[in-house]
């Protein structure tokens, strides 16, 4: 469970001015929930993600994985993360197998049970023809399977996708949604991603639409419909940006 | 810090590195390959090149214009060199024309022959060879000629001798005769000794940064350095494990290069054994200079990796590493430079260190005590490196530099301030090379005249038109404000105790560099009244320079690099300074007088004030410099041109307290850290 408590992040800019590119910020993801942070590109979902990943620190605020805290435990929350985005790469001369077996051994994951895991995972997304090929003569597909594996080795609760379909086709795309149902389906706590109202329709319990760093609205996909009258994601997040230009106005 | 966790990365980065051609070819069958091609190749092609050479046939001209019975003799002994023919007849215009018989190398020497007659009556025959040096044809044509003529000139000289009845033994009075001592190993140790260091360091450095590029910079460019991140291993683990694999790669290049060149040197003198006799190489040199490299890597590496770090890509990598190498390259040349003998100072200094002590190693003449200062300085300064590379490692502002840009361009709003820290470095580069180039003539010139026409048109004088033409508000950016007269009274306190502070820094750094006898001569003939009246000096070395130089570094300076925030601005001001004053030895001393001047102008938001202090300053240095004897009290302080080491207390007290007086009278909620108003 992922509780977010007015997260804010300020970058300095060359010019000396300081930056929100995240304000106040809070919200909560549950055990077996997918949450959808929707936003344009520049709203600040990135940082957030990355925030919460321990890959940036907090100008203010923080927030609890699993009951550990951002600030004070990084390494436990780490541990208990999976991270995927769409453009982390995989190591190229490296072998599929070589590269899960590194990150379970990143993750404690005890030295018995990595072999077993990996033919698990290879099971499941049909990954034995190529375990042992080196990933540059691995497909998109391929690749996108291996860095699957490599985030959720270490069989984490908490499972956080920065835009996981930014730049992928329509098939490798599906075999991520599929596996992010599947993340819900084994109890898991899933953080998403996207600029793709579309996308967050489709698999969201809970989105959180943020602007400027800010959070513009949250709910599930039936609230909006019933606060705003509107019927279209689109719409209602255009809805939602004019509100806050006629306030600050 | 987990060991196994590091273990685990370092076990991925070999296995990942070695699977690399880049990697294998630069650090491992490079330098295999390079010796026997580089040693064997070469000098069979240069031994073959000059046979080839020394077969050719080389015409030459003989220019006879006294057609006598000698200049026939040299004729007949010319003729006699296999190889070599004499043109018969050159139909030219006129003498010049032979010339350019050999510039359009249809001949490869031209001699003239004319004869003279000595006051005794002998004749004596003028020779001039014309040849050209830079044709190795050419060369060897005169080296013939002239081997040729001496010997044609004794048989000449014992048949004069013949003549007069004397024995041509009367002119061997004194015989010089050639024996070198030293073994053979210590010939080759003095040949070794002058490249190797210089090898070893370009080799290890280039093998090293390709490594070091790819294994932080490169995961920053392949999108792995997140996956990383955020997995459960810590960020000093990752570092460690990183470094550690530059080092077990970067060290069996070394490995593979010393053995690989004395398996080549062995060849070659196993070739040459007839000549020079049996020896040994000096395998133990070899082997010491094995150990000696791994401070060397080790502290190679972590800069290595902090560029690696800073790095967005393995271009811009490779493009900060440029300086680094070119750095080395030079520093380790020093090792063929002669008069460079190891001390205390090289010792300390980087790469010049490891260049000079492994030269004197090959030739078996080092001191222990300064193996232990070279490699204990190099392994603080490793700590020193890993420490920054750590920090780097962990600071998101390096780490994510592209990401967080590209984000903030979003928002961005594009204000334009001409006077910021690129321009101040431009501008700076260009004024130091005026400075050079121009000023340092004037004052060549005409030293008083020189300072002065320096300092105004050179220093203040740009200030003003910059500042004129960027339409800034002069008064504000120079900080001309009104101030509490009471900070002048301190500053007037503080002065001589930081002189002095400032002089005993200096005579530290003399115990580490001594300083030649005509520097310090130069240095006190520029401050004593000699030649110039006291009045004069103190307004050219004293007065002028406060003013000037403080207008350019505490105004204009200050200034712009107000948004790097209060320490960083005063900081980078005073290294400006330093670098400034075209010396390094004052480069310390100078910089931290630049930090008093610039916490002085914050702190009173008045140029006024470091004005009056960079005044005091150099006239008091040009008052004592003249009047040591009437200051009773210097007795004291100073012994056999010292300052005694006590004085450093007071001194920091009275400044302690002048500090204090500062922030009495300069409260400050009017103040602002980040240098405004």
């Amino acid at each position: 469970m992922i509780t977010v408590n007015n997260l804010s992040k300020v970058f300095r800019q060359q010019n000396g001015e300081e930056l929100y590119a995240v304000n106040n910020l809070s919200f909560t993801a549950d055990k077996g929930e997918i949450v959808v942070l929707l936003g344009v590109n520049g709203a600040g979902k990135t940082t957030t993600m990355r925030m919460l990943s321990t890959i940036l620190q907090p100008s203010s605020g923080t927030a609890t994985l699993e009951g550990y805290d951002l600030k004070k435990d990084p390494q436990n929350v780490r541990a208990n993360l999976g991270f995927l985005s769409g453009d982390t790469g995989l190591y190229a001369r490296l072998t599929a197998r070589e590269t899960i077996t590194y990150f379970a051994r990143l993750y404690d994951v005890p030295e018995n049970k990595i072999h077993d895991r990996i033919n698990k995972m290879a099971d499941l997304l049909d990954m034995h023809d190529f375990l042992d090929k080196k990933i540059d003569f691995l497909s998109t597909g391929m690749k996108q399977k291996v860095s699957i594996v490599r985030s959720i080795i270490h069989d984490p609760p908490i499972m956080i996708f920065d835009e996981p379909t930014a730049g992928l086709d329509i098939l490798t795309a599906k075999n991520i949604i599929s596996f992010i149902h599947k993340c819900k389906e084994d109890g898991k706590c899933v953080l998403f991603s996207t600029h793709i109202m579309r996308e967050a329709e489709r698999i969201a319990d809970k989105i959180v639409m943020i602007h400027q760093g800010k959070v513009l609205a949250q709910g599930s996909w039936e609230e909006f419909i019933e606060n705003t009258g509107l019927h279209d994601l689109d719409d209602i997040f255009i809805h939602y940006v004019n509100n806050v230009v006629k306030e600050d106005a | 810090m987990n060991i196994k966790k590091i273990i685990v990365i370092y076990k991925k980065e070999m296995l990942d590195l070695l699977r690399d051609k880049r990697t294998i070819i630069t650090s491992f069958v490079l330098p295999i390959i390079l010796y026997p091609l580089l040693m064997i190749g070469l000098t069979s092609m240069t031994s073959r090149q000059e046979i080839k050479l020394e077969q050719q046939e080389i015409v030459i001209y003989l220019n006879d214009m006294s057609q006598n019975e000698i200049s026939r003799e040299i004729r007949g002994s010319l003729s006699e060199i296999e190889t070599l023919q004499i043109m018969d007849e050159a139909i030219v215009y006129n003498e010049d024309t032979y010339l350019d018989l050999l510039k359009d190398k249809s001949i490869e020497a031209l001699i003239t022959v004319e004869d003279s007659l000595s006051s005794t009556g002998y004749t004596i025959l003028n020779l001039t060879c014309f040849y050209d040096e830079t044709s190795e044809k050419s060369s060897m044509a005169y080296r013939k000629i002239r081997d040729n003529l001496r010997d044609l000139e004794e048989v000449l000289i014992s048949k004069r001798l013949d003549k007069i009845k004397i024995n041509s033994e009367i002119l061997n009075a004194v015989e010089i005769k050639k024996e070198n001592i030293a073994p053979p190993e210590q010939m080759v140790g003095f040949i070794v000794g002058k490249f190797l260091p210089y090898l070893l360091i370009i080799l290890t450095i280039s093998g090293a940064s390709v490594i070091a590029s790819d294994l932080i910079a490169g995961e920053k460019e392949r999108g792995t350095l997140e996956t990383i991140l955020v997995s459960a291993a810590k960020r000093n683990e990752l570092v460690i494990g990183k470094y550690l694999t530059i080092i077990t790669i970067s060290i069996i290049t070394v490995l593979l290069n010393l053995l690989s060149m004395y398996i080549a040197f062995r060849h070659i003198f196993m070739q040459m054994g007839q000549t020079m006799g049996n020896f040994q190489l000096p395998i133990g040199n070899f082997a010491l200079i094995l150990l000696l490299m791994i401070p060397l890597i080790t502290f190679f590496s972590a800069i290595l990796l902090s560029i690696s770090t800073y790095s967005r890509n393995i271009k811009e990598a490779q493009s900060y590493q440029m300086p680094l190498l070119f750095g080395a390259i030079m520093l380790s040349m020093v090792s063929f430079l002669p008069g460079f003998e190891l001390n205390l100072g090289f010792s300390l200094i980087p790469i010049v260190n490891f260049s000079l002590l492994m030269r004197d190693i090959m030739l078996n003449n080092y001191q222990l005590s300064y193996l232990f200062i070279v490699i204990g300085s190099t392994l603080v300064l490793d700590v020193v490196t890993v420490y920054i590379s750590i920090k780097l490692f962990h600071s998101e502002n390096v780490l994510f530099r592209t990401a967080e840009e590209k984000s903030l361009k979003f928002w961005g709003k594009n204000k334009k301030n001409i006077l910021n820290l690129q321009f101040v470095l431009v501008y700076f580069v260009i004024m130091i090379l005026a400075l050079y180039y121009i000023g340092e003539r004037w004052q060549i010139q005409d030293l008083m005249r020189g300072l002065v026409k320096t300092e105004v048109l050179l220093i203040l004088l740009p200030v003003i038109v910059i500042l004129r033409f960027s339409k800034t508000d002069i008064k504000k950016t120079l900080r001309l404000n009104y101030t509490n007269p009471m900070n002048f009274l301190l500053v007037i306190i503080a002065a001589l105790p930081f002189l002095l502070l400032a002089g005993i820094v200096g005579q530290i750094i003399n115990l580490i560099f001594p300083l030649s006898d005509t520097y310090l001569e130069n240095l006190q003939s520029l401050l004593s009244t000699d030649q110039n009246s006291i009045w004069l000096i103190i307004f050219v070395v004293g007065i002028l320079p406060g003013i000037c130089e403080e207008v350019m570094f505490r105004g204009f300076i200050l200034s712009s690099l107000k948004k790097s925030g209060f320490w960083h601005g005063i900081i980078f001001t005073a290294v400006l300074f330093g670098v400034f004053h075209l010396d390094p030895f004052r480069f310390l001393p100078v910089s931290l007088l630049g930090i008093w001047l610039g916490y002085l102008a914050w702190k009173t938001k008045s140029l006024y004030v470091p004005i009056l202090a960079h005044i005091m300053q150099n006239s008091l240095a040009i008052l004592i410099t003249n009047y040591s004897d009437k200051f009773k009290f210097l007795d004291f302080i100073v012994k056999d041109g010292n300052i005694a080491y006590w004085v450093i207390i007071p001194a920091v007290i009275i400044i302690y307290f002048v500090v204090k007086g500062l922030h009495t009278f300069n409260p400050a909620e009017t103040q602002d850290n980040s240098l405004e108003y």
